[in-house]
C-alpha cells in the first residue's frame, strides 16, 4: 500500500512545512548561526544598515574610549574600549561577593582609567528569566536598552560585568537586530521612558577588558605568583551563550579556549593548569543555588573542584562571573559532612589580579566574604595577611563607633542622585 | 503500544533498570519512560500550549534539525543528576509529540542549568537552552501548576527584582536557608550592617539591596515590565504578588512624580529628601 506521503506529496510537504510561515524570513534570520565564521559579522552588518535607515541608535566606541582589536574564535576582529567606561554592575557579585566589583574599581583607579559607575541601572534581570522563565523578549530587550541608554546619554561606553549579562546582551542584540517586531513591541515603552533604542558597537565583558590591560596591571605587581598553580573555570554564558563574540587568543591554549580570565593568569606570572571538566559548568543553575542547592553543592564540588584538586593539585579556583565565584566558593564546606575537606580558594579573576598588586585584602579584596581558604592563598604568595586583618578589624570597630569613615574608591554620589538622573550627573561626579 | 519487557537481573549495568524514580521498570526508550498519558482536559491545554508555543517567533528559528546523535544529553549537567536530556525534548519537539511537551514541561523542563553547553555542542546549531526558555516562559505563561510549585519558593526574589532590578540581597542569607554555605556566611550574616558599611562603594552600602538604585530607575524598570507584559503574566501564577508590584509600582511612580515637578519648578530642596527612598 502506498504510504500518504507516497500517494499526495504536496500535502504532505505543506504539514511539515505549512505555508504560512515565511520560511525564507526564517532562514535569512538563522543563516548567521550556520554561516560561520561570519555569524556576528553578519548581525553587525545589519545593525549598520538598521543605523542608517534610523530604526537604531549605535554607541560606537570612540578613539577616546582607546580601544584595542583581538579576535574572536573565528578570526573576526573585536574591539575593547578600555577607558572611559560605564560600569554595568552585577546584581550577585554586589549582593553576595562585593570584593569583585570593587576590585575592579580599585585597578580602574590603579591604572588611570576613566570610569563611571551609577544609581541609574538595574540587573539585566537574566538570572531571574534563566531561573523562572517570568519574563519575555520585549522585556528583556526594554532592561537592556533602558541600561544602554544611561550609558549613551553621558557617553561611557558599557563595560559588562556580569557573565550572564554578557552573554545575554549578546543573545537580545541579536534577536534586536534580528527581529523588527521585537523592536515595534519595544519602542514605544522606551519611548515612554523618553528614550530610544540604542545599541553598543561591541558588547563587552569586564574579563575581556582586565585581559587586554593584564600585562599593563601586572607591572603593578607585588607579589609573585611563579609557583601559584590556577585552575581556570571560564564561566559558560561568557562563551557558550553566542560563542562567536567573545575574545581569543593564541597565547591561551594556542586559541583553543577563550582569552579571559587563562590569559590574565598567565600574564600576572601564575600557571594555568588543565583539568578534565575545564569546559563544565559550574553548577550554579540560577534557580538552583536559591532553591534546589542540592545539585549545585554536588555538581560543583563532584564535577569542578574535585577534579581541580586531585588532577592538577590546584592551589586556587579563578573565575570571572558572579554564579561560577559564588556555586565554587560556597559547595565546598558541606562537602566536610562527608569527609571532602578540599578547602580550595575561590577568586574572581578581578580579585586575583587586585590582590596581587597589592589591594589591602579585606577593604579592597573583601575577601571575608568567602567561605573557601583565601586567606592561605594569600599566606601563600606572601601577603602579610594577620597585620591587614588586626588592621581591618580596628577599621570596622571605628566605623561601627562612628570614629571612621568609609574610604571610598571614587567620590560618594548626591543625595539627588539616588532619586533622579540628572543630564549634570558626569560633571558632578567626573569634573574635567 | 510497547510492551514493558521484564525485569532480568543478569542485566545490571543497564542503568535504566536501576534508577528507582521510574514507576516502570525496563529498558524502554527515554521518549516512553515515565510520561503518563493524558486526560482529556489535559490533552486539550496540551495542544493549546504547542501551538501557542510553536508560533512564537524564536521556535522555528531555534529548532532546526535533529541527528538524534545525544551529543546535548552526553554534555548536560542536568542529566548527570535529574531524569532529564535535551535530546528527549528535541526528539518530541521535531515530532510535534505536543502531549509529550506538555509532560517534558510539567515533569522535566525546571532540571536544566541553563549552562549553554548543549546549544554549543549541538551539530546541527539548535539552539537547545533557548527553547527551554520558551517552555519555562509559556509554563509561566499558561499558569502550569509546575510553574506554580517551582516558583513557589522564589517569590520573595521575583519581587526583589520586578520592582527594584536586583535579583539577591545580601541579608538573604540567613542562618536557617543558608546553614550550607559554612560558618562564614553565617558570621556575614550576624553582622551585615557594619561589613556593608566597610565597602567603599557609596551604592553597595545597603543590606537590604545589592547596590542602591536610583528612585527613577526602579520606576523605569518596573514601566517596562507592566507594558511588556512581564507582570500581567504572574497573575497566573501568584495573584498576590501581583497585586502588591502594582501597589508599589503606583506609590513609587506618584512619589517619583512629585520630586521631577518639583525638581522641574527649581523647588526641590534636596537636604528634605529621606536618605533613601527605599526606606519609605
Amino acid at each position: 500500500m502506498e504510504s500518504s506521503v507516497e500517494q499526495n506529496p504536496e500535502r504532505e510537504m505543506e504539514r511539515a512545512f505549512p505555508n504560512d510561515l515565511d520560511w525564507e524570513e526564517i532562514y535569512q534570520r538563522v543563516i548567521y548561526k550556520y554561516s560561520s565564521p561570519h555569524g556576528i559579522q553578519h548581525i553587525k552588518e545589519l545593525m549598520y544598515k538598521l543605523e542608517d535607515k534610523g530604526e537604531i541608535i549605535v554607541q560606537h566606541i570612540k578613539p577616546s574610549n582607546n580601544p584595542v582589536e583581538y579576535q574572536t574564535i573565528n578570526g573576526n576582529p573585536k574591539k575593547i574600549p578600555t577607558t572611559k567606561l560605564w560600569n554595568h554592575k552585577s546584581c550577585g557579585q554586589c549582593g553576595h561577593i562585593p570584593g569583585y566589583p570593587t576590585s575592579v574599581f580599585w585597578i580602574m583607579n590603579k591604572l588611570e582609567t576613566d570610569y563611571v559607575d551609577e544609581p541609574h541601572q538595574t540587573s539585566c534581570t537574566g538570572w531571574n528569566y534563566h531561573a523562572s522563565g517570568a519574563s519575555n523578549p520585549v522585556a528583556l530587550a526594554g532592561v537592556m536598552v533602558r541600561n544602554f541608554w544611561r550609558a549613551y546619554e553621558i557617553d561611557y561606553y558599557p563595560l559588562i560585568h556580569c557573565g550572564t549579562s554578557f552573554g545575554h546582551y549578546k543573545e537580545i542584540r541579536n534577536m534586536l537586530i534580528l527581529h523588527d517586531e521585537v523592536r515595534q513591541k519595544l519602542r514605544p515603552i522606551m519611548r515612554k521612558l523618553d528614550m530610544d533604542i540604542v545599541i553598543p558597537e561591541e558588547i563587552v565583558h569586564y574579563s575581556e577588558w582586565l585581559y587586554v590591560n593584564s600585562k599593563r596591571a601586572a607591572s603593578h605587581k607585588r607579589y609573585d605568583l611563579s609557583e601559584i598553580k590556577a585552575a581556570v573555570h571560564t564561566p559558560c554564558h561568557v562563551y557558550k551563550l553566542v560563542p562567536d563574540d567573545t575574545i581569543y587568543d593564541p597565547i591561551v591554549y594556542q586559541g583553543r579556549r577563550p582569552a579571559a580570565p587563562t590569559g590574565t593568569v598567565i600574564n600576572f606570572g601564575a600557571k594555568p593548569v588543565d583539568y578534565s571538566t575545564w569546559w563544565d559548568c559550574c553548577g550554579f543553575g540560577f534557580r538552583h543555588i536559591l532553591t534546589e542547592r542540592e545539585f549545585t553543592r554536588s555538581f560543583a564540588l563532584f564535577k569542578k573542584v574535585v577534579p581541580a584538586v586531585e588532577e592538577a593539585n590546584a592551589d586556587v579556583f579563578v573565575t570571572s562571573d558572579t554564579g561560577c565565584v559564588t556555586t565554587l566558593d560556597k559547595s565546598q564546606w558541606v562537602g566536610k559532612a562527608h569527609g571532602y575537606n578540599y578547602n580550595l580558594p575561590v577568586l574572581a579573576d578581578a580579585q586575583f589580579a587586585a590582590l596581587a598588586m597589592g589591594a589591602d585584602p579585606y577593604k579592597i579584596g573583601q575577601i571575608h566574604w568567602h567561605a573557601t581558604d583565601v586567606e592561605g592563598f594569600l599566606r601563600k604568595i606572601g601577603v602579610p595577611i594577620q597585620e591587614y586583618k588586626e588592621q581591618f578589624i580596628q577599621y570596622l570597630q571605628d566605623i561601627k563607633e562612628g570614629k571612621a569613615e568609609t574610604e571610598f574608591l571614587y567620590k560618594p554620589h548626591r543625595k539627588i542622585d539616588f532619586y533622579l538622573a540628572l543630564p549634570d550627573r558626569v560633571q558632578y561626579e567626573r569634573p574635567q | 503500544m510497547f510492551e514493558l519487557a521484564t525485569v532480568k537481573l543478569s542485566l545490571p549495568e543497564d542503568p535504566r533498570y536501576l534508577d528507582m524514580s521510574y514507576a516502570e521498570q525496563g529498558p524502554l526508550p527515554e521518549e516512553m519512560r515515565n510520561l503518563d498519558q493524558l486526560s482529556e482536559k489535559d490533552r486539550k491545554l496540551a495542544l493549546e500550549f504547542y501551538q501557542s508555543l510553536a508560533s512564537d517567533f524564536r521556535y522555528n528559528e531555534y529548532l532546526r534539525g535533529c541527528l538524534n546523535c545525544g551529543v546535548c544529553t552526553s554534555s548536560c549537567p542536568a542529566a548527570k543528576f535529574y531524569d532529564f536530556g535535551p535530546r528527549e525534548m528535541i526528539q518530541y519537539m521535531m515530532r510535534g509529540e505536543y502531549d509529550k511537551i506538555y509532560e517534558f514541561t510539567n515533569e522535566k523542563v525546571w532540571a536544566c542549568v541553563q549552562c549553554y553547553t548543549c546549544s554549543m555542542r549541538c551539530p546541527f546549531n539548535n539552539e537547545i537552552a533557548g527553547l527551554i526558555m520558551l517552555l519555562r516562559e509559556y509554563a509561566v505563561k499558561f499558569g502550569l501548576e509546575s510553574a506554580k510549585q517551582i516558583l513557589a519558593p522564589y517569590r520573595r526574589i521575583l519581587l526583589t527584582v520586578l520592582t527594584t532590578g536586583n535579583q539577591v540581597t545580601p541579608d538573604m542569607i540567613q542562618p536557617e536557608t543558608f546553614a550550607d554555605w559554612g560558618p562564614q556566611a553565617l558570621e556575614e550574616s550576624k553582622n551585615m550592617d557594619v561589613y556593608r558599611k566597610a565597602i567603599p562603594v557609596d551604592l553597595m552600602q545597603r543590606t537590604d539591596i545589592g547596590w542602591h538604585a536610583s528612585l527613577q530607575t526602579a520606576v523605569e524598570l518596573m514601566t517596562i515590565m507592566i507594558e511588556a507584559g512581564v507582570i500581567e503574566s504572574l497573575k497566573n501564577i501568584d495573584k498576590d504578588l501581583y497585586d502588591m508590584i502594582i501597589d508599589i509600582y503606583e506609590e513609587r511612580k506618584q512619589f517619583l512624580e512629585e520630586i521631577k515637578e518639583k525638581y522641574q519648578k527649581g523647588e526641590l530642596n534636596e537636604e528634605e529628601l529621606p536618605d533613601s527612598w527605599l526606606d519609605l
